[in-house]
């Protein structure tokens, strides 16, 4: 299998001047093409701070992430909302969808700025709604979809650039049991059936069950990996 | 998708631009019409001094200007009038007798200047008959000495039509002379400054009293345009002696008038800086909320992939869009008002007293070129981008990660 990404001593400081907060104490961690894996550990064990180092949204204080290979740790900010752009996915706690645009749209925005076609982006966003299960909604804006639907609008919009993985901060926080379950099933049909990476961060023990690789954080450092033989 | 973002974004709170759209609003009715009231002012300022004194073309003796001496004709009288008469640029002209003197009553006495008047020329050219409040305009079947003094003066001394006052003054050989003037009429010109100074009497009656026919000071010319004045001057003092002719136009004889004309341009830009000043703190002040109330999304926006350069456009252009809106509505208010007080005038008759001191009637009529709204469409738009600037930069300035964690 192709090793996507790949985590090297990662150390994280929060404060390093005054009172230093030691976010991340040095975390390897590799992630291979089509795995399902779930971050978990307690509050404050690191689990968004990792997320973000390795979605270019945030700077390790040391060590290097590597995306397919590329170290992302040298890039500027700007390449950094490009690299982004092309290649990592987000669904984030709280859907944060476009307000002003429906969920079509919001799905196409991704496209647009990676100056897709509009056929192409047409066919992608009918799939894509298509698959989270949204075909109906597709002209309804983020205030007239439940929760669940709206964090689904943000799976489908998260994969509409084709990235090379998606990265879920407490995807479900927010949802209802019934909520949870459609999503994780729709998450894990993609995984599937399009051999998509997910990485996700989840205090839920239902998230945590559909895994197929737990990694456990705890004071900023894994303190265990395992393979989760039950998951999806 | 950034313009359809940006308006939608726009209506999102509603009050928000609402009240951005309305100070936009105001300010660009407030400076269309403070702009053509303050035209209209000087405008009428200007008009009043080229109909009741200046004209629009003035020829004198060089030296006339700096003495104010009788001997100070323009001599070959005839001539010039030729010149004049075959100009098709020009509507009327006159010739006038001037001399400095005293009027005395019974009760005290007065330093005037005397115009010595052709009649009929005079009217076509100050509209002098119409300015008439009490009695009558010069007419044939007047006997010797009429005079014409202002309402203002005849106030002052104490005078009423019928009234006799004695006019003492320099002749031609530099000997005084003087001579009783009966009140015929008083005039009103509602330029306190011309009427406390300037009585009107024959031409043929000063004339024969400073003892030569003809002693002509001053030619003044009314055109139809006022375009033509330049051509008009260049013409005439081409083809006079500049030694013996001096040809000035309004602004050169009165630099008062061209003082008012040229400030209305550095009063205008002043007003424009004031209002547009206000209006930029009001969308700073705006725009500011709008931002720190989207930060979250904002920072999505970027973490998904939106490059900063199109972030802060987008901001730019949510500005933008209110300006185009509003700035419209302004102009248009801003031309039906000016088109409304252009027709009827505002009436300021309760500061007349005032203003006439200065010079300025009663009534002004609002009046814009259309090259002023044109202006005032670009300072709104300048004014709509300086005032998204600091907005739109600290947008970009967010963290993305720091701005999605924000509740």
């Amino acid at each position: 299998m192709k090793e996507v990404i790949k985590v090297q001593a990662i150390k994280k400081t929060y404060n390093a001047e005054s009172i230093p907060v030691h976010a991340l104490r040095g975390v390897d961690l590799s992630i291979q093409q089509g795995e399902f894996t779930a971050l978990v550990g307690p509050s404050g064990s690191g689990k968004t701070t990792l997320l973000n180092i390795i979605g270019g949204l945030d700077a390790a204080t040391e060590g290097s992430v590597l995306i397919d290979q590329q170290n992302i740790s040298q890039l500027t900010d700007s390449q950094l909302i490009d690299f982004r752009k092309e290649h990592i996915g987000f669904v984030f706690q709280a859907y944060n969808l476009i307000p002003v645009l429906t969920a079509k749209e919001n799905v196409e925005f991704v496209m647009l700025l990676q100056g897709k076609s509009q056929a192409e982006r047409d066919a992608r966003v009918k799939d894509l709604l298509g698959a989270v299960g949204l075909s109906e909604q597709i002209d309804r804006r983020p205030n007239q979809l439940s929760g669940g639907q709206q964090q689904r609008v943000a799976v489908a919009r998260a994969l509409a650039s084709k990235p090379k993985f998606v990265l879920a901060d407490e995807p479900t926080a927010n949802l209802d049991s019934k909520s949870t379950a459609d999503l994780l099933d729709i998450m894990a049909k993609l995984n599937r059936e399009e051999n998509i990476t997910f990485l996700f961060s989840t205090h839920d023990q239902r998230v945590i069950d559909r895994a197929q690789r737990i990694v456990t954080l705890e004071d900023g450092a894994i303190i265990s990996d395992e393979q989760n033989a039950i998951g999806s | 998708m950034i313009f359809k973002i940006a308006w939608r974004n726009i209506w999102r709170s509603k009050l928000r631009s609402f009240t951005v759209m309305g100070s936009v609003i105001i300010g660009v009715w407030s400076l269309s019409f403070m702009l053509a009231f303050f035209a209209g002012f000087i405008e009428a300022y200007v008009s009043s001094a080229i109909e009741n004194d200046l004209s629009h073309i003035q020829l004198h003796h060089p030296d006339f200007k700096k003495d104010k001496e009788v001997q100070y004709r323009l001599k070959d009288i005839e001539a010039i009038e030729k010149q004049v008469t075959s100009l098709d640029a020009v509507k009327a002209y006159t010739v006038r007798s001037l001399n400095n003197g005293m009027l005395a009553t019974a009760t005290g006495s007065r330093g005037v200047q005397i115009r010595g008047v052709l009649p009929e020329k005079e009217a076509a050219i100050t509209n002098l008959d119409q300015k008439i409040t009490t009695g009558v305009y010069f007419d044939a079947t007047q006997k010797r000495n009429p005079i014409l003094v202002s309402k203002r003066l005849a106030e002052k001394l104490n005078l009423s039509l019928k009234s006799k006052v004695v006019l003492t003054f320099q002749q031609a050989n530099g000997a005084l002379t003087s001579a009783a003037f009966k009140i015929i009429g008083l005039y009103q010109t509602g330029n306190a400054i011309f009427e406390n100074l300037n009585v009107y009497i024959r031409q043929e009656d000063l004339s024969r009293l400073m003892g030569e026919t003809a002693m002509i000071h001053e030619l003044a010319l009314l055109l139809n345009k006022k375009d033509a004045i330049e051509a008009t001057q260049h013409y005439l003092s081409q083809h006079n002696d500049s030694t013996q002719v001096l040809v000035e136009n309004y602004q050169q004889i009165s630099p008062d008038v061209n003082l008012y004309e040229s400030q209305m341009s550095v009063a205008t830009y002043i007003m424009i800086v004031i209002i547009m000043l206000a209006l930029i703190f009001g969308i700073i002040n705006t725009m500011l909320m709008a931002v720190l109330e989207r930060t979250r999304e904002l920072g999505m926006l970027m973490a998904v992939g939106m490059n900063r350069s199109k972030v802060f456009l987008m901001i730019i252009l949510e500005t933008i869009l209110l300006g185009v809106i509003a700035a419209p509505i302004g102009l248009v208010l801003g031309f039906l008002t000016n088109a409304y007080f252009g027709s009827y005038g505002i009436d300021l008759s309760s500061y007349s007293e005032g203003m006439e001191k200065f010079g300025l009637s009663d009534v002004v009529y609002t009046h814009m070129q259309t090259a002023d709204y044109l202006l005032i469409m670009i300072a709104v738009a300048i004014t709509a981008i300086l005032g998204a600037l600091y907005p739109a930069f600290k947008a970009i300035r967010l963290k993305p990660v720091e701005a999605i964690r924000k509740i």
